[in-house]
């Protein structure tokens, strides 16, 4: 099996609206792929619609092959998952919130060893509400790797983090990357998609603009930087 | 089943650092046969009546501790859970709806042991109780109310959006069965048409079992009470299994 993740034609409406419209992709195994677009153009539905937690309207996925409706304990034993602003149990402590997820998989990493590479390992006995927004974001991340996935999904990884804090998610993604990982991943900071991503898609209002390498991407528009370019492309009427 | 215990600890924990657990699971239904036990404990039940009060009310005492964790503890968790999106996050894991369902449950019926084993200590050594019946026999009634309630508990659990709803469903089932069945009132003294209302409650058969096996007192219908808990307990759970809401 050649592919991480495959979509096609995936369409999503909310009664009248439609928030995805025809998405088509495929992401490699190996491959780090990154869905760009504003704040409510769909990436989020995208991936809840992907992960089976919201019915498409059309259209089929699969991750690793797997329909995740049919197969959902199967699918997350291998699949990890950091959704956006994610909230947990009141006055549940750091080592605790590990612990417990560490628990549902069969074969768990060490979140002991996680909990030092994330440079958490000082808050473990700490209540997960008293940490600033970097460093639950961190966590976040670092609870979408306690599976030791095949394939994780990555709903705007950094928003919130330092710039040191970035650079270090970056380099753990980037070694788990070598060791074979999937990465799906929604990102507002064109520098991280540079730094990570082989593959990228941008869509508007539910609808693919263009997708390719990012040297594609930057080749196909008048611009020489990918922010400049994603700007171009999102201000450009589409007509699809 | 390592994966239960794990749960079971941290949920557990969880549990008892939240305060009102405790106090609706465990002190209420002691302060409530406290209360009883002062007010009227030696006084016969009704004129005429061969037992005292405390001793006809101590098995609907007990369901009240069972009452408050079912429609409270198991409830309001799992909506709380389902509103903050802590719930999803279960579901991008491999854990099933029943086995999240089972931690609570198992956590609050471990609470709700404890209050009854407090509320049977207060009135022993307070109010000098003593048991005419079978012990054996009001146990066995004790957990066949324990999972009736606990099924329907497990249901509003799985379907309701957040914690206001779950509230008010809560409330909706629990304060009519709670006055209505005998729990604090005296089914007795309640009119015929009343009583018959009470009937349909699961929690009104439960009692009468309870009282009846606590009193040492004949049962001339054992079956009804039996079967209205069973088919409680076979709705409660397929309906909380297939209809379990993630999101």
């Amino acid at each position: 099996m050649q592919y991480g993740i495959e979509v096609s034609q995936l369409t999503k409406k909310y009664g009248e609206k439609t928030v995805v419209s025809n998405l088509s992709f495929a992401v490699k195994k190996g491959e780090v792929f990154g869905l760009l677009g504003h704040n409510g153009a769909g990436k989020s539905t995208t991936i809840d619609c992907l992960l089976g937690l919201k019915a498409s309207d059309k259209g089929e996925s699969k991750i690793l092959g797997l329909n995740p409706k049919k197969k959902r304990k199967e699918l997350f034993e291998k699949v990890g998952v950091q959704l956006q602003a994610s909230s947990y149990q009141a006055s549940i402590r750091v080592g605790e919130l590990c612990e417990e997820i560490a628990a549902l998989y069969k074969q768990p990493a060490d979140y002991k060893k996680l909990l030092e590479q994330f440079k958490l390992n000082t808050f473990e006995k700490q209540p997960v509400d008293k940490l600033s927004g970097g460093e639950r974001q961190k966590l976040s991340v670092l609870l979408a790797l306690l599976s030791q996935p095949e394939v994780v999904f990555l709903d705007e990884l950094t928003t919130g983090l330092d710039v040191a804090a970035r650079r270090e998610v970056w380099e753990i993604l980037r070694g788990l990357k070598n060791q074979g990982l999937t990465i799906f991943l929604t990102s507002h900071y064109m520098d991280e998609v540079e730094a990570l991503c082989d593959y990228i898609c941008l869509i508007k209002e539910g609808k693919e603009v263009v997708s390719g390498t990012v040297q594609e991407v930057v080749a196909q528009s008048p611009c020489e930087q990918l922010e400049e370019a994603y700007l171009w492309y999102m201000s450009e009427e589409v007509t699809l | 089943m390592k994966k239960y215990l794990r749960l079971f600890k941290i949920e557990g924990k969880l549990a008892l650092r939240g305060v009102d657990s405790i106090f609706f699971g465990v002190g209420m239904p002691v302060a409530i046969m406290l209360l009883i036990g002062i007010i009227c404990g030696q006084k016969p039940a009704y004129e005429g009546a061969t037992y005292s009060f405390l001793e006809g009310s101590f098995g609907a005492l007990t369901t009240v501790g069972i009452c408050a964790t079912a429609f409270m503890g198991i409830p309001l968790t799992l909506a709380d859970y389902r509103d903050k999106k802590i719930l999803k996050h279960f579901f991008v894991t491999p854990v099933s709806p029943l086995m999240l369902l089972l931690v609570q449950v198992s956590i609050n019926a471990l609470l709700s042991v404890i209050s009854t084993l407090l509320v049977a200590w207060v009135s022993v050594i307070g109010f000098g109780y003593e048991m005419q019946g079978s012990l054996g026999q009001f146990v066995g009634a004790y957990f066949l109310v324990l999972f009736s309630m606990y099924s329907l508990g497990m249901l509003i659990a799985s379907v309701c959006r957040n914690i206001k709803v779950a509230n008010v469903v809560c409330s909706i089932v629990y304060f009519p069965m709670l006055f209505l069945s005998g729990a604090t009132i005296p089914y007795e003294i309640f009119p015929k048409g009343l009583q018959r209302i009470a009937d349909f409650m699961p929690l009104t058969q439960g009692i009468k079992l309870l009282k009846g096996f606590s009193l040492g007192l004949p049962i001339d219908d054992l079956i009804t009470p039996i079967l209205v808990m069973m088919i409680t307990i076979v709705i409660g759970v397929v309906g909380s299994i297939t209809l379990f809401k993630w999101e």
